[in-house]
């Protein structure tokens, strides 16, 4: 089977894993219990809005109709604000984006970084230390660590701002360098929070795959040739250790995406989790559902980049990918 | 290759271009407002606005907003009277008039317009009228305007109110439950599409401030109306911010990042804004109070009586069961009061001398022996024909105070024999199971307007049924006396029989009042002539100023 088959067939089944999510999330949100009306509102209130939402219709009903209008690319309108889902999920992917890129570029900077000190200096006193402070951070809830970083770094020291994503006075919008700034500034925080986490297990995996590879014949041979011992660590070590960093790079998408939803809201970062998160409580049906369909297309985005980076990293997981897809299709 | 020295260098060389970068964009702080006119008020808002249409929300933001942007004809006084029109503040009506008992006329206020420059008519008033009654809008106030027959224009600036009954609150239906709707800017949009109208993002008032942005989920801006027809306001901008959490709202404020947080709810808040040397703590009356309310009917068969809380003498000895003074001191401290009945601290009926049941678990014992319910078997639950005392509490995971209560009580009931289940839900399902009557016991939360008459009435009589008395309580002596208080034409005539109203419910203990909460609010230091309307605490922001001595860099920014 060629690559551009292999890739033809996965974008099939993205797609199929994709409408699958989204029917799964339409019928659990429908069926749970609760209904999209405010507190204390009159009845009668309540089921004029259920009539004018569409929900007095079957679910089988509410569901072939949210199908076309998805087809047609309208995700429908939020119960709650009247805003169209597509223009509200709009509104935060940048936000989300913005969150998650600082986050892994942490996450993957400071892990890389901190596993490969470690397993150039395996078993001693730096290592050990490490391991336990990686450990440690890494076994931390995030919203704690969250509560935590705003408490000392907002509340006590005032060094960054406690949630938000801008100056609501300076800089409601980006329009200057100082907003730019402004905004960076903004995303510490939560970024930490979220990187922080990740760069702990981000470590752990990248230490344990570099002692690995360390045991190889080729990393022997290239000591043994006399190489410094930085051009070992580098070339020959560390490159054939990364296929553990580019898996965990796709496995960061949905570990981004869902652990930012707390995130997110400690934080008020008008980001896709938050915006997720108040709909399911508020029972905003389209929003609950757009968002899913927005965050399964990312995962399953991230899952087949990741294998394509595999397989450009790695040649024999192409050839074997091959095989193993014409042994299955025999 | 970079040399030692280079390497070494390096990540220095990097904080300062990063400082730098930092430093330069500093520089572009603008600033330069000076004078009475100027200051920028952040309020740390704790939840977003689904829409800013007065009609169309409820939500408390939202009417914090719409006060600034959208006028009712006239407003409650500080001293909350709603009988008569005394003490009610002329807005957009310039001057009022009875014509005969059940007719009032308005004069609109010739100078008040719309932000767009349209002049407020009585149109408008007739306008905002059949929509808000319009059942296609869906308004929640639309149950609070059905004695007003209709509203129509007899000129341009005069509207007149038919009423079809006579009684002491007809001026303030006619006023506090309407913001009056632009009907230029309405009419073109169905009425069906209002939800979802563009207008309830981008309003256009007729209040002191106009509205300039929203930016979901992070704030909402509005600008004061320096022609303003009733006076331009002092404080020169107003953002609303929102923080989907309670703690992280009031850190906002503590770290001089906000300026206001109107409701720091729980003792420790108020104890860390205390500390804080910017701000002010200011105390107003709350008008929320919060009670676990007993479900007569079954929740399997709402047709049927409820198997424990059918029984009165039942519910009177589980209210004896619970001692609300202790548990307020210990979960509240001095930041609420046990309600003397269904009611906030902001109702004037509000009286700690109306009789109710005292904390007696001697009698609670003896009255549920008495009924049948002892522990027969001795597993420390008392039973009757094989059925024990048990039932489950349902309230909200959402709320941290309400757990508190809800495993206190279960405590309290468990010593005489009692077991109650936790049932923390998300707030949605709550709202959907008691309000189908699936439930045995809720903590439910109340809000009062300045009127004991229509909430009352609405929570705990037949006309509330299939609406907010959700335990469905019921005592034709209790409404007798509602009926008849409603109708007195003064406080002192109708405080007695409120009394009296109160007492016959508190005897018959369809619920246990828990908490009625006083606000505490933290504003920053720097602002003067505060004042807390204890209904709508932003009802007053206007008159709110900050002294030109007292600018800090927030209010003197230009844009």
């Amino acid at each position: 089977m060629t690559g551009a088959a292999w890739l033809l067939r996965r974008l099939v089944a993205s797609v199929a894993i994709v409408f699958a999510v989204v029917t799964f999330v339409f019928i659990l949100i429908h069926v749970a219990p609760g209904r999209p009306c405010p507190e204390n509102v009159d009845r009668a209130v309540c089921d004029e809005l259920t009539r004018q939402f569409g929900l007095d219709k079957s679910l089988p009903e509410q569901y072939v109709r949210y199908l076309v209008a998805l087809a047609h690319g309208n995700m429908g309108n939020s119960y709650a604000n009247g805003r169209p889902v597509g223009t509200a999920i709009a509104g935060t992917i940048p936000f989300t984006l913005q969150l998650a890129g600082a986050a892994l570029v942490l996450d993957f900077l400071l892990g890389l970084g901190l596993g490969i000190y470690q397993a150039v200096r395996v078993n001693r006193l730096p290592d050990v230390v490490l391991g336990n402070v990686t450990l440690f951070i890494y076994s931390l809830p995030t919203f704690w660590l969250a509560l935590l970083l705003l408490l000392v770094f907002g509340e006590k020291l005032r060094w960054f701002p406690v949630g938000g994503a801008s100056d609501p006075i300076l800089c409601p919008v980006v329009n200057s360098l100082y907003c730019v700034v402004d905004r960076l500034w903004h995303t510490v925080l939560p970024a930490a929070t979220l990187g922080l986490v990740g760069a702990a297990g981000t470590a752990r995996f990248q230490r344990a795959a570099m002692l690995e590879v360390a045991r190889q014949d080729y990393v022997r041979t290239a000591r043994a040739k006399g190489l410094p011992e930085r051009r070992v660590v580098l070339r020959h070590q560390l490159r054939n250790a990364l296929l553990t960093f580019v898996t965990r790079f796709g496995l960061a998408f949905p570990f981004l995406l869902t652990g930012a939803v707390l995130i997110e809201t400690i934080f008020a970062w008008p980001g896709m989790g938050r915006l997720a998160f108040d709909a399911i409580l508020l029972r905003d049906y389209p929003v609950v559902t757009g968002t899913a369909l927005i965050a399964s297309v990312v995962v399953v985005a991230g899952n087949l980049l990741t294998d394509i980076l595999l397989g450009l990293a790695d040649p024999r997981l192409r050839v074997r990918a091959t095989t193993d897809v014409e042994a299955v299709t025999a | 290759m970079l040399s030692a020295m280079q390497r070494r260098s390096f990540p220095s060389l990097t904080v300062f271009l990063i400082l730098g970068v930092a430093g330069l964009a500093a520089c572009e702080r603008r600033g330069g407002c000076t004078g009475a006119n100027c200051g920028t008020i952040i309020d740390a808002a704790v939840a977003e606005p689904g829409t800013l249409l007065p009609p169309s929300s409820e939500d408390i933001v939202a009417n914090d907003i719409g006060e600034q942007l959208f006028l009712k004809l006239a407003d409650v006084g500080m001293s909350e009277n709603t009988l008569g029109d005394e003490d009610f503040q002329p807005l957009l009506a310039q001057k009022w008039e009875w014509d005969g008992p059940l007719t009032l006329v308005f004069h609109l206020d010739p100078r008040a317009r719309w932000h767009d420059g349209q002049p407020v008519t009585a149109a408008d008033v007739e306008f905002t009228f059949n929509a808000y009654n319009d059942s296609v809008v869906a308004s929640p106030y639309r149950p609070k305007l059905h004695r007003i027959a209709s509203v129509t224009q007899r000129d341009s600036l005069t509207a007149v109110f038919r009423f079809r009954e006579q009684y002491p609150e007809m001026f303030y239906d006619a006023v506090y439950h309407m913001r009056i709707l632009p009907a230029h800017k309405l009419r073109p949009v169905p009425r069906d599409q209002w939800r979802t109208a563009p207008f309830g993002r981008e309003p256009v008032g007729d209040g002191p401030y106009r509205f300039v942005r929203w930016q979901p989920a992070q704030s909402i801006e509005l600008v004061a109306d320096s022609t303003f027809f009733l006076g331009r306001p002092a404080i020169r901008r107003l953002i609303w911010r929102f923080t989907p959490n309670l703690q992280v709202a009031v850190q906002q404020v503590i770290a001089d990042q906000a300026d206001v947080r109107e409701q720091l709810v729980t003792p420790e808040n108020v104890e860390r804004v205390r500390a804080a040397k910017q701000l002010a703590v200011y105390t107003y009356r709350g008008n929320v109070y919060t009670f676990l309310s007993f479900n007569q009917r079954a929740p399997d068969d709402t047709t049927k009586p409820h198997p424990i809380f059918a029984d009165r003498e039942v519910r009177r000895a589980l209210a004896m069961a619970v001692d609300r003074a202790s548990m307020l001191k210990s979960a509240l401290g001095d930041l609420a009061k046990v309600p003397p009945g269904p009611m906030s601290a902001l109702l004037w009926i509000w009286d700690p001398d109306i009789r109710q049941l005292p904390y007696d678990t001697a009698q609670a014992n003896r009255v549920l022996n008495a009924r049948g319910w002892r522990d027969h078997d001795g597993d420390g639950v008392r039973d009757k024909d094989g059925q024990p005392l048990a039932f489950h509490i349902l309230f909200p995971t959402t709320s941290v105070l309400r757990r508190q209560y809800a495993l206190l009580l279960q405590e309290q009931f468990r010593a005489i024999g009692v077991r109650a289940e936790i049932d923390a839900v998300e707030g949605a399902v709550v709202n959907q199971r008691v309000g189908t009557g699936k439930y045995d016991t809720a903590i439910l939360s109340r809000a009062n307007d300045p009127s004991p008459s229509s909430g009352i009435a609405q929570s705990w009589t037949r006309a509330g049924f299939g609406g907010s008395n959700f335990g469905r309580y019921y005592n034709a002596e209790f409404e007798r006396l509602v009926d008849r208080a409603v109708t007195a034409t003064t406080r002192d005539r109708a405080r007695p029989t409120w009394r009296a109203a109160m007492e016959t419910l508190n005897a018959d203990a369809p619920g246990i009042f828990l908490y009625a909460l006083d606000n505490y609010a933290a504003v920053h230091k720097r602002v003067d002539n505060v004042q807390f309307r204890p209904d709508s605490w932003a009802a007053l922001l206007r008159t709110w100023r900050i002294p030109p001595d007292k600018l800090i860099d927030r209010d003197r920014v230009e844009r």
